[in-house]
């Protein structure tokens, strides 16, 4: 048996209490009617719940949460998932900007597409994302994994650090000091995975993009790749 | 922060509950900008002129209308004014157009703005929430075509009647605008503007928009060629709303700084700053999306015209 919160006529305060209250009561299975698109519900959830928000949400959706599942019938706005350090989120719909940002581990799945700055400063993780994405995807990425199946926007992975970006389709630009190298079978074996545990259609193939590590260390003779770089 | 909507009927029913729709939306977007409110409306196009004249603080309420209608007539306009809140609302018939008629009516009752000016348009706004808006001028029962509203953080300017939104862009009638964010290059190009004989009313760094867009009108452009180059020219950042007599359209700065989100169905379009105002105002039943930074996206009353940067 689920339990459920009808947001209807309420504040995010109330909501997020009563799904807090919930959860501390041993309810396990949650379902949230009528979000609404409301800002900032199911944020910093510590427990392994399973939440089902039965719509649209607002921004930072799951943001700072920790081993909770999140699934949302909808669309999510800016910063879905933000500073997650574990669980699963996942989004039917589209995502605002930020999605997945700065998370440190976990998975992010948006079926739809990204709008700007996907997964950008993520510090471990998985962003998988069914359809295409913005600009600057992976932006300053130090760990973790983005997937994009459909087509990437410019400025693709710009000085990432660490970490690895597949995409499906087109790359509009990559960013500063990104690079494409060659999927490896092992890279390929965990895609298959990765799509078919989120019943997620598989592009044709993917290309792997990777931090060139040319900003990594200052070096004098190299002042113009900083200098585009800045 | 700021919140900015937009609603357009697609199927040119003259009697879309437009009011009623951005007025729902704006609530929705309320703590975004509690400092004012305001919207404006497009109805079916009238034979007459349609004017919102702000009066001068501490004008006379029983001679300001008088003056007013003076002028009117003595460019050779007849007409009708009544006080609705704090505008005198003119309905009037000009052979000869309009001209000068805002030159002369600011000069002969000083302090006074015209709010509006058109065949369809009007504009109210006012210091205080959409709550508020909707307690002085019924927007909820307003019927049109389109609208587009705002709801104003100030981070720039003052606080008054004059420095809320939407703007009109004075001197093209039936074409107004909606800011969320900032013009950086602003003084640069109010400069440029001043030297070249436009005036700006107010110090709010949105009124540039309006102006830019007479000046490029002025120059040839259409307003979705405008609204395209005006990606290149302005600084900073902005989600910006324009409305005219048969078109709705956003411009998105190219770093996307500032929040949008569009939803598009075969009956209309809805833009707002964020989801939670399409959702309450319109419902669960169609998908919202947020625009790619530096694009832009025109739609007609009547037909839908592609077109992005």
């Amino acid at each position: 048996m689920s339990f459920t919160i009808n947001c209807a006529g309420k504040s995010t305060r109330q909501i997020n209490r009563e799904l807090r209250v919930a959860v501390e009561s041993g309810q396990r299975e949650i379902v949230v009617r009528a979000p609404d698109a409301r800002h900032n519900l199911g944020v910093a959830l510590l427990q392994p719940v399973h939440v089902v928000f039965e719509g649209s949400v607002g921004y930072y959706v799951g943001g700072m949460m920790d081993g909770a599942h999140i699934d949302v019938r909808g669309s999510a706005g800016w910063g879905a998932g933000e500073s997650m350090m574990n669980g699963t989120l996942i989004i039917d719909g589209n995502a605002g900007s930020g999605v997945a940002a700065s998370i440190r581990g976990g998975t992010v799945v948006v079926r739809g597409d990204a709008a700007a700055r996907a997964g950008v400063s993520m510090k471990g993780g998985t962003l998988l994302v069914g359809g295409s994405c913005g600009y600057m995807a992976g932006f300053m990425m130090q760990k973790g994994r983005i997937v994009i199946c459909g087509d990437s926007g410019e400025a693709l992975a710009d000085s990432m650090y660490e970490g690895v970006v597949f995409v499906g389709g087109t790359i509009a630009a990559l960013g500063n000091d990104a690079a494409i190298e060659e999927p490896t079978p092992e890279d390929e074996s965990a895609l298959a995975d990765l799509l078919n545990l989120y019943s997620v259609p598989r592009p044709a193939s993917f290309k792997k993009v990777v931090s060139g590590r040319k900003l990594w260390n200052f070096d004098k003779k190299e002042l113009d790749i900083w200098k585009a770089a800045l | 922060m700021c919140g900015i909507v937009g609603y357009l009927d697609k199927r040119a029913r003259q009697d879309s509950p437009v009011g009623k729709v951005v007025l729902c939306m704006l609530d929705a977007l309320s703590c975004r900008g509690p400092d004012s409110a305001g919207v404006a409306i497009f109805c079916e196009p009238r034979a007459n002129w349609i004017l919102q004249l702000k009066l001068p603080e501490h004008a006379r309420e029983d001679e300001a209308p008088h003056i007013a209608l003076e002028i009117l007539r003595d460019q050779g306009a007849q007409g009708q004014g009544r006080l609705v809140g704090a505008y005198l609302h003119l309905e009037f018939e000009a052979p000869s157009g309009t001209p000068e008629l805002e030159r002369i009516l600011v000069e002969r009752l000083p302090g006074s703005e015209i709010v509006s000016l058109g065949h369809q348009l009007e504009i109210v706004k006012q210091v205080g929430s959409p709550a508020q808006l909707e307690a002085t001028y019924h927007v909820s029962i307003t019927v049109g075509t389109h609208a587009i509203g705002h709801t104003r953080l100030s981070t720039e300017s003052r606080v008054d009647l004059s420095h809320s939104q939407p703007f009109w862009a004075h001197g093209v009638p039936d074409l107004a605008t909606v800011h969320n964010g900032h013009i950086t290059n602003y003084h640069k190009l109010r400069r440029q503007y001043e030297q070249r004989g436009y005036r700006l009313y107010t110090e709010n760094d949105s009124e540039i928009i309006g102006v830019y867009l007479r000046d490029q009108l002025a120059a040839g452009l259409s307003i979705p060629d405008a609204l395209r180059s005006s990606l290149d020219d302005f600084d900073g950042s902005f989600s910006y709303l324009a409305a005219w007599s048969d078109g709705l359209a956003f411009v998105k700065d190219r770093f996307g700084y500032k929040p949008l989100i569009v939803a598009e169905t075969d009956e209309f379009v809805a833009i707002a700053t964020e989801e939670i105002a399409l959702r309450r105002s319109l419902g669960s039943d169609f998908v919202a999306k947020e625009p790619a930074p530096g694009t832009m996206k025109v739609w007609t009353v009547t037909a839908v015209q592609p077109a992005s940067a």
